[in-house]
């Protein structure tokens, strides 16, 4: 049986929250405004339905086997044999290769920002410190973090949008549907739904209380993290027009260098390094407990940290193979769309899988 | 020829022929190697051996008499509650054979077992066995003979210097010539008829046990025993110099109460019963240390306190098998949840008045005998960050400080940290004016940015130690050095910038300001970890080390319950976390110690305010 801990409902949103917000301080807002141009700030829309949706396809097959994760879940309706293989390919090793490619990215961010000649692997592994720390602890452990961090990071945030105010220029929203509807709500859902915070939640629901309150803490997360993106979204293209904003390399960075206070307070981006870091360590944790804990259930082990050294060396070394920076990315592209498949096409299986033999043993009574 | 003979004598080997003037000798089961070393415990065991099946015990004992080949511990020779080797300095076969057939009967070498017998004789010889008797000058052993019709023999015994004379003298005075009453036809009644009818005041017991009786005379009281009874009198004579109560020396406050716990347990609990003057605070004693056998009193609110709490507090102390306790800053360690994290989970306070509202809320309060420091649990982190001013003081003036701490409480580990991550890598942050300040400052002085802080960090921390070591006399003399080394000669010398002076002041200022002292010197340690991440990785280094340390911190509990409630995890907060409300707001006690009685004050606390007093006061 793993430990895991508890934690409320309270700290289970602000953990899922500040997990969901850790891709807004990296490349990703400037793939929106390419996507969508001037209406970026639209594309979350269809993200949040999407993944409301996914939330709610979740909680109803976490109801089919309550007490019990996605995880027995899966291997309930597939068999031992599938559901194990199906768990590990799917739902372990997305964790793993979104811990190795976030972990990578935030490393490139870090040597961008503030340590220009400091080795990629210094840095890479001080993540991984931190990640290994963070999973090693527990999930109770990083709920709590998050719960103590929150009000910071929000405060960071919202200085940072509101600070931007005197540099805004409203006539940079139009044309308002930017580069056509079409555009910002079918590619835009496709860009903005592949988040790992759903299959996360259903992994950890149990810790976060059981079914009964899954829902609430999934849609209250998304609901502020999908707002937060918006109004970055929102604050880049008003700011800057899009065409400027497509070019930044991580358009937060260059939002927080833009603020100016008075003589005396400029250029505070170095503050937001502190916020960057620990949401970054935050999320990398995640990631490896995330893979721990779904490969400690999946092999029915009694515990999931024997598991942490390994796969954060696998993290690691995975991390390190990206040439550079624009690979890392165009890899993150690719790794949201696979982590639809884990989000959405895996509960459906089950579902049906669950239908079919409730078809059966209707039709064999 | 002799200088060539004196010249080979040096450079020959030649043994030692020398005698050493003392050598401590192995002793017999040592060099067999069939004993343990280790500590022992009344019953006779080593530490360790409790918990452990015999063949593991077995298996560990031929360990380390392998390991003993080649290492040589040295042991002294006597062991505590070993009989055997008592019985070596007796002069008594009697009392020696009474001992050991004790031993022998129920295979177990010790004094608990060991009953008072009918024979005075006998029992006089039993306590000269255990106390050693005539070498062990202390204890006083004293015949008389009580005046009753017949007249009784009978002994007391006593320690010199832990008893009251003036008390003792009442007690023998109340025996030999007062007593002239018609003595009971059964004698084993004796002891019995002595309580109740001869002696006079004070607390009288009858105790059959010599462990009970000896644990009593080691703590001051007067033992009597009488011819033909199978019972000992002991009656409370506890009578030691100890200091009076005085103000507090490290948790001075300057509205409030201005008393301080002393090194007298029964002082230390009179002071929490004064303030709760109420029928359910419990006190309990347990006894700790096979050597001293300290008493720890385990104070709390029989209908507040919640049972499980009381319970592990007394489960901890009472599982703690070691020799010797004589200070609460040992029994912290041996029952903290985390004693490999930095961070204090044990609240240590000097003050009655702190921890008789701790215990109001629904904590436990643990004093030991001989420390004048109470230990509250659980606590948190924030409960550290508080001292009794705060609630003492108008709750305006409480907030403000309190706010002020948590200022000082960052500036106390991040200051120097940051600093340097400003200095060294985010240039970018510093206004140009300031940047040239600073630029300027630091023209002359030779060093780079860490090694001067690491050198003023350093000398402040060697001031500080140096300041509560110095003898009272020569205290001016740390002020004229302190004042030296960090500052205006410093500057001078051009060893340090200006700037720096500063902020180790205002570092220095900011630790002083943390209320709880374990605390403060958490946060010291912490500071030289920022300033190497500092310096290293610039802000990225401040920024592993905090989430490091919140979440090792978010990760402690104290006796189970979370370090950083009621923030970490969210719980209801109350009106006394950082900003405190007025005190009629505070209507429920924590609810993190989910106590059995939450509420403190009704809704409508201040009774003249209510509407139905036509009071409108809100």
């Amino acid at each position: 049986m793993i430990r895991e801990g508890k934690f409320g409902p309270a700290e289970a949103i602000v953990l899922l929250a500040l997990s969901s917000l850790s891709r807004n301080f990296l490349s990703y807002p400037r793939l929106l405004v390419e996507i969508a141009g001037p209406a970026a700030w639209m594309t979350p829309f269809g993200g949040l339905v999407l993944v409301l949706v996914g939330i709610y396809l979740i909680s109803l097959v976490l109801k089919k086997n309550p007490g019990h994760t996605i995880i027995e879940t899966t291997e309930q309706a597939f068999g031992p044999f599938i559901g194990t293989a199906v768990n590990v390919l799917i739902v372990v090793s997305a964790f793993e290769m979104l811990g190795a490619l976030f972990l990578r990215e935030f490393s490139e961010s870090m040597l961008t920002t503030t340590l220009r000649f400091a080795p990629i692997s210094v840095i890479d592994f001080s993540f991984l410190a931190m990640g290994l720390l963070g999973a090693y602890l527990g999930i109770e452990a990083l709920a709590r973090t998050a719960r103590l961090i929150y009000l910071y990071v929000l405060a960071g945030l919202f200085i940072t949008f509101f600070s931007l105010i005197p540099f805004w220029n409203f006539y940079n929203l139009l044309p308002l549907f930017g580069k056509g509807l079409a555009r910002d709500f079918l590619l835009g859902t496709y860009a903005t739904a592949g988040i790992s915070e759903v299959i996360l939640a259903a992994v950890i629901v149990q810790a976060m209380g059981g079914v009964t309150y899954f829902t609430r803490i999934g849609y209250s997360s998304m609901l502020i993290s999908f707002g937060i993106l918006i109004m970055l979204l929102a604050t880049l293209v008003l700011t800057y027009n899009w065409p400027v904003s497509e070019e930044f390399t991580l358009p937060f960075l260059r939002l927080s260098r833009t603020i100016y206070l008075g003589r005396f307070f400029q250029r505070p981006e170095a503050i937001f390094i502190l916020i960057w870091t620990i949401i970054g360590a935050l999320k990398i944790s995640l990631m490896l407990y995330g893979a721990a804990v779904s490969l400690a259930r999946s092999l029915k082990l009694p515990d999931y940290r024997p598991l942490i050294w390994p796969l954060g060396l696998a993290m690691f070394i995975i991390g390190l193979l990206p040439l550079d920076m624009p690979t890392t990315v165009n890899l993150d592209n690719i790794m949201r769309r696979v982590i639809l498949i884990p989000n959405y096409l895996l509960p459906l299986l089950i579902l049906a899988v669950y239908w079919l033999k409730g078809r059966r043993g209707r039709a064999g009574s | 020829m002799s200088i060539l003979k004196k010249l080979l004598n040096i450079i020959t080997y030649q043994e030692n022929i020398k005698r050493e003037s003392f050598i401590l000798e192995e002793t017999a089961d040592d060099r067999q190697g069939g004993q343990k070393v280790g500590i022992s415990s009344p019953e006779g065991k080593t530490a360790g051996e409790y918990d452990k099946p015999e063949a593991t015990r077995e298996q560990e004992e031929k360990t380390t008499a392998c390991r003993r080949s080649f290492k040589k511990p040295v042991r002294p020779a006597h062991k505590a509650g070993d009989k055997s080797q008592k019985i070596k300095n007796s002069s008594s076969a009697e009392g020696r054979q009474r001992i050991q057939a004790s031993i022998e009967d129920t295979g177990k070498s010790s004094v608990n077992d060991l009953s008072v017998s009918a024979s005075l004789v006998e029992n006089r010889e039993t306590i000269k066995e255990l106390y050693g008797l005539p070498d062990n000058k202390d204890i006083i052993l004293r015949d008389i003979v009580i005046g009753t019709d017949p007249a009784i023999d009978g002994f007391i015994v006593y320690i010199d210097g832990l008893v009251d004379k003036p008390v003792q003298d009442l007690l023998i005075q109340a025996l030999m010539l007062f007593a002239t009453r018609p003595a009971p036809q059964d004698k084993g009644k004796l002891a019995l008829y002595v309580k109740e009818r001869l002696l006079p005041g004070n607390q009288v017991s009858v105790q059959s046990r010599f462990r009970d009786i000896l644990d009593a005379v080691n703590y001051g009281d007067t033992a009597l025993f009488l011819e033909g009874c199978a019972e000992a009198v002991l009656v409370e004579t506890k009578g030691w110099e100890h200091r009076m109560v005085e103000k507090p020396v490290i948790e001075q406050i300057l509205r409030g109460p201005q008393e301080a716990f002393g090194e007298t347990l029964r002082t230390n609990t009179a002071l929490v019963r004064k303030i709760i003057k109420n029928e359910n605070l419990t006190t309990e004693l347990l006894k700790v240390g096979a050597r001293n056998r300290v008493n720890v009193a385990v104070m709390y609110l029989r209908d507040v306190a919640n049972p499980a709490l009381v319970a592990e507090v007394k489960r901890r102390i009472g599982s703690i098998k070691t020799d010797f306790i004589v200070d609460g800053g040992m029994l912290e360690e041996f029952i903290q949840d985390s004693p490999y994290n930095l961070n204090p989970t044990i609240l240590a306070t000097e003050r009655p008045d702190r921890a008789a509202a701790s215990i109001v809320e629904g904590r436990v309060v643990i004093i030991v005998d001989g420390s004048p420091f109470a230990l509250i649990v659980p606590a948190t982190m924030y409960e550290m960050m508080q001292t009794g001013e705060d609630v003492y003081s108008r709750w305006q003036l409480g907030t403000f400080i309190r706010y002020l701490r948590t200022m000082a409480f960052y500036l106390a580990f991040l200051a120097p940290g940051v600093y340097l991550a400003v200095v060294l890598f985010h240039h970018e942050m510093i206004p140009t004016e300031l940047l040239l300040a600073i630029a300027g400052n630091r023209e002359r002085v030779p060093f780079p940015s860490v090694v001067e802080v690491l050198l003023m960090e350093i000398s402040f921390e060697l001031i500080r130690e140096a300041g509560l070591r110095i003898p009272g006399i020569m205290g001016t003399t740390i002020g004229i050095i302190g004042a030296l080394v960090l500052g205006q000669a410093a500057v001078q010398a051009n060893i340090v910038s200006p700037i720096l002076v500063i902020l180790v002041a205002i570092t220095g200022l900011s630790s002083f300001a943390i209320p709880y002292f374990s605390l403060a010197f958490t946060l010291r340690i912490y500071r030289f970890f920022y300033i190497m991440l500092g310096t290293t990785m610039g802000f990225f280094g401040i920024a592993v080390g905090l989430f490091s340390q919140i979440v090792l911190t978010a990760n402690l509990k104290s006796f189970g319950v979370p370090y950083l409630a009621p923030i970490g995890p969210r719980t209801v907060a109350g009106a006394d976390v950082v900003t405190r409300l007025p005190v009629f707001f505070h209507k429920k006690r924590p609810d993190y110690l989910n106590p059995q009685d939450i509420k403190r004050q009704p809704d409508v606390s201040r009774g003249w305010a209510g509407p139905e007093n036509g009071g409108k006061n809100d």
